[in-house]
């Protein structure tokens, strides 16, 4: 079966800095697929890519069999990219199931069933009690867990998580492996970049490792950690001669 | 809570009905034709406000330069009518389509700003408009468009001897305004206009199209705010470039919203309500000789209230009954 992603060999340079140099991975159909690696890697920009913010310098970006490169966002989200921020951007003047509402709107044009649509998403994602509740007022870990299911909203085939498990308590950041694990139960692929390593370690099936704009490794999550030249790029070279 | 957001919408619904028939019953018992002229303006604003609130406060995208919509109506519906004898109604919706295509082709190159770029762009184009009018001697230059009076008839919308149709009609026109937004608000375009107003990127994310939700909502939003012109146009019967496509017609258009509680259903309403009638009865009573201490009344009003309520005053409603929703 082919691949649901594809990135081939996308570069992205800003000015003088090459955030992507020839990156080439792939994501198959029902894998959560982890993206790693050290601050300033080039983790957050080959997901602008992919989810359709900016065009890449150079390269393709093949989703579900066609060239979307120099497609925009939106029309991205419309064959199936869904995506969260790293930085939460939830409709704060909206209530929680209005925020929900826009996202499945892609998908139904009827109000009515957009909206039964959008309570089933928050029952999914647990968030079904402060439907009514404004965007703002919800807790960090709720707006995550809303940047969640506002994706899921739109229904899609890939979702990019952007570190919705970074900065929470260990049992909030339970809650949203269960969730994660839940939507890929649903037929959901799974694109996550993650800082935290013991969380997102044992979630995913298989674990890509950026450095420096480039794939440094890929592989099952077990083999990646004890790879000499990830445990050089997180911890610097002196702790890699034990590995 | 499906029921509770069903139930909101038929009591708003509700509502304006029923302040609708209380408004249409006032003249009967006011006769003074001052008093109604004030409730002329007052409905007219509420219209406009209305209207204006549908690209700044929905969509975000807050306009300075809506006096050019107004303009533009009155114009079109005036030269028509005196140089063609096309009557004024459908001066109205030509002069309604205009403005529309006009709002987008403007839109095209000034969506692409943000924030205050924005809003400078609105009034500089506004401002232009302004100076090619007065300059345009087939319609009138700075000397203005003189309706000829024909008569009293509502196939011309002419009336001399009584406010009452402009009453009627200037009602008429809240109301559509009103409903227009009400219909919107619970519609595709009224979800992605909220959020292209809280977050263009997460809206972007989620399929709404951005530029052509603004695109839309500024073609709705000019479109009833011609019609408006329309109407004051055959309203005063003699415009002039200054008089309807002036600077203080896109302030007066914006405050309402502001004061009632923009991006709201019901602040457009309410703050016509209080602040037509305020403007017009401190310009009687202080202005005059006075020489604008009705606008430092009025300028005074603006800042109190923006400080005390700075959602506008329909929070104070939603305060009262514990309800944030009742505040969108």
């Amino acid at each position: 079966m082919t691949a649901l992603l594809e990135t081939r060999g996308v570069w992205q340079r800003f000015g003088g800095l090459v955030a992507n140099s020839d990156v080439s991975i792939s994501v198959g159909r029902g894998e959560i697929v982890g993206l790693i690696g050290p601050n300033g890697a080039g983790k957050s920009t080959l997901f602008n890519l992919i989810a359709g913010v900016l065009p890449p310098t150079q390269g393709s970006i093949i989703f579900d069999g066609e060239d979307v490169t120099r497609l925009p966002a939106a029309e991205r989200c419309q064959r199936g990219v869904g995506r969260t921020f790293q930085v939460v951007k939830s409709f704060e003047t909206m209530t929680v199931i209005d925020n929900v509402i826009v996202g499945a709107l892609i998908r139904n044009t009827k109000m009515r069933i957009a909206r039964q649509k959008a309570y089933e998403v928050l029952e999914f994602c647990g968030l079904a009690a402060r439907a009514d509740k404004l965007a703002a007022d919800l807790v960090p870990s709720e707006k995550r867990r809303l940047e969640v299911a506002r994706a899921l909203a739109t229904e899609p085939k890939l979702l990019l998580l952007d570190e919705v498990l970074t900065g929470l308590m260990p049992v909030e950041a339970q809650t949203g492996v269960e969730l994660v694990r839940k939507v890929r139960a649903t037929g959901v692929t799974v694109l996550m970049v993650e800082h935290v390593m013991e969380i997102v370690m044992p979630l995913v099936d298989r674990a890509i490792v950026l450095n420096l704009g480039k794939v440094l490794v890929e592989g099952k999550p077990a083999e990646v950690v004890r790879n000499p030249e990830v445990i050089s790029a997180y911890l610097g070279d002196r702790h890699a001669v034990g590995a | 809570m499906d029921t509770q957001f069903a139930q909101r919408r038929r009591r708003d619904l509700i509502m304006a009905a029923c302040l609708a028939v209380v408004a249409a019953l006032v003249p009967l018992f006011v006769k003074d034709v001052y008093v109604q002229n004030i409730m002329v303006l007052t409905l007219m604003y509420a219209a406009l406000s209305q209207s204006w609130n549908i690209l700044s406060g929905y969509c975000g995208q807050i306009s300075l330069g809506h006096a050019l919509y107004f303009g533009l109506g009155a114009y079109t519906t005036a030269l028509l009518f005196t140089k063609f004898g096309v009557l004024p109604w459908f001066g109205m919706v030509a002069g309604g389509a205009i403005s529309a295509v006009i709002a987008m082709a403007l839109g095209y190159p000034c969506f692409r700003l943000r924030g205050h770029y924005f809003v400078i762009a609105t009034i500089v184009i506004a401002e232009i408009a302004l100076l090619l009018i007065q300059n345009w001697d087939w319609a009138g230059a700075a000397l203005g468009i003189d309706i000829p009076v024909r008569g009293d008839s509502w196939l011309k919308f002419q009336f001399t001897r009584s406010k009452l149709p402009y009453f009627y009609f200037a009602l008429a026109l809240a109301c559509i305004a009103w409903l227009v937004t009400w219909w919107l608000e619970d519609s595709k375009w009224g979800y992605w206009w909220r959020a292209v107003k809280d977050n263009p990127d997460a809206a972007e994310s989620l399929g709404v199209v951005v530029f052509n939700s603004k695109m839309g909502a500024a073609a709705v939003s000019a479109f009833l705010v011609a019609v408006g012109g329309s109407f004051y146009a055959q309203f005063v019967s003699y415009i002039d470039p200054e008089s309807v496509m002036g600077f203080q017609f896109s302030l007066l258009m914006a405050l309402p919203a502001v004061l009632g509680g923009i991006g709201t259903l019901w602040g457009p309403v309410l703050g016509a309500v209080i602040l037509i009638p305020l403007t017009e009865l401190t310009r009687s009573f202080v202005g005059g000789s006075g020489r604008g201490v009705d606008l430092i009344v009025y300028g005074a009003l603006i800042v109190a209230i923006s400080l005390a309520l700075p959602k506008g005053l329909v929070s104070v409603f939603s305060m009262l009954t514990g309800c944030k929703e009742a505040a969108r």
